[in-house]
């Protein structure tokens, strides 16, 4: 009995171990936003308070709406300000002009543009 | 009169005027493995590049968060104990590119880099690194991979993965860079 107790826990930890090294990654998809704002606004909060912008949305999952002002078949840049890089191909037939809300991670401020950089992105609305 | 200045100054600013060649989505990979270890490697696909080609100037930036490992532990340990991305967001290098001339690209050239490259706060001088450069209509493409050491940038690999973690990484790039 007490051997097969012992047996249980070392498959339970062994279980629990393979999945927290090999666990997935996070699905931005899924993640609630942590704020959500225009592409103006994020843009003048990382020229305005680059630090303290940092520590408020790094790695952070947001929802930005802007105006298209650049498309290309893998990224898009809202009000010149905002760059936004999708893991897939832009399905969405979105054009330059046109208003949309996107949901990604920041991953920083591109001070050679001046631009936020917001990685795994895809449209919301 | 001031007319002519004005005019004047304003022809003069178009003959120096650069030409510059940006990209936005340039990758840069590094890997640190160990054989028969599970593999240490990364790539960004975020990379900001500009090259000036009248001056052969060579800008980068890579956001560190940018970088994506297969396994999201690493991931995670990268960016907490090793890079330490939340002090230090940013990567970057700032240099030339050696006897640069538009004119002198042909098909693919090899041309030395030289600048610093700045990571995890510490500054980094390369030298004569080879790069390959070619061009292609409006686009110019770059590739090239050096060595780096994890102590220059004041990164210290812990006792217990030291077998399973290179001290040597290796990086390489490739950006595609457009005309502006």
């Amino acid at each position: 009995m007490r051997k097969w107790l012992i047996l249980v826990i070392l498959l339970l930890a062994g279980f629990a171990g393979y999945n927290y090294i090999y666990q997935s990654h996070r699905d931005i998809h899924e993640e609630q936003a942590a704020y959500t704002l225009s592409a103006q606004a994020l843009s003048t909060a990382f020229l305005k308070t680059p630090s303290e912008s940092e520590l408020k949305y790094l790695n952070k999952t947001i929802e930005i709406s802007g105006n298209i002002t650049e498309i290309n078949k893998k990224d898009l840049t809202l009000n010149e300000s905002v760059f936004c890089q999708f893991s897939n191909l832009i399905t969405l037939p979105s054009k330059k002009g046109t208003n949309i809300k996107i949901k990604g991670r920041v991953i920083g401020y591109d001070d050679l543009l001046e631009q936020v950089k917001v990685d795994q992105c895809f449209i919301v609305d | 009169m001031k007319h002519l200045i004005y005019l004047l100054a304003f022809f003069s600013l178009n003959l120096v005027a650069q030409s510059k060649y940006i990209t936005k989505t340039g990758v840069v990979n590094f890997e640190a493995s160990v054989a028969s270890f599970e593999e240490v490697k990364a790539m960004n696909q975020s990379v900001t590049a500009i090259i000036e080609t009248k001056s052969g100037a060579f800008a980068a930036l890579v956001l560190v968060k940018g970088f994506r490992f297969k396994n999201a532990l690493m991931e995670e340990h990268f960016n907490e104990n090793y890079a330490e991305s939340d002090q230090f967001p940013k990567a970057t290098f700032k240099g030339n590119l050696e006897d640069f001339s538009i004119d002198k690209l042909s098909a693919t050239s090899i041309f030395k880099m030289n600048g610093s490259l700045t990571f995890h706060g510490k500054t980094k001088k390369l030298e004569s690194i080879p790069l390959k450069l070619s061009r292609e209509g409006d686009f110019i493409n770059v590739s090239g991979s050096f060595l780096l050491n994890t102590s220059d940038f004041d990164i210290k690999i812990p006792k217990v993965v030291k077998d399973k973690v290179s001290e040597t990484v290796e990086v390489s790039l490739n950006f595609k860079l457009k005309k502006t």
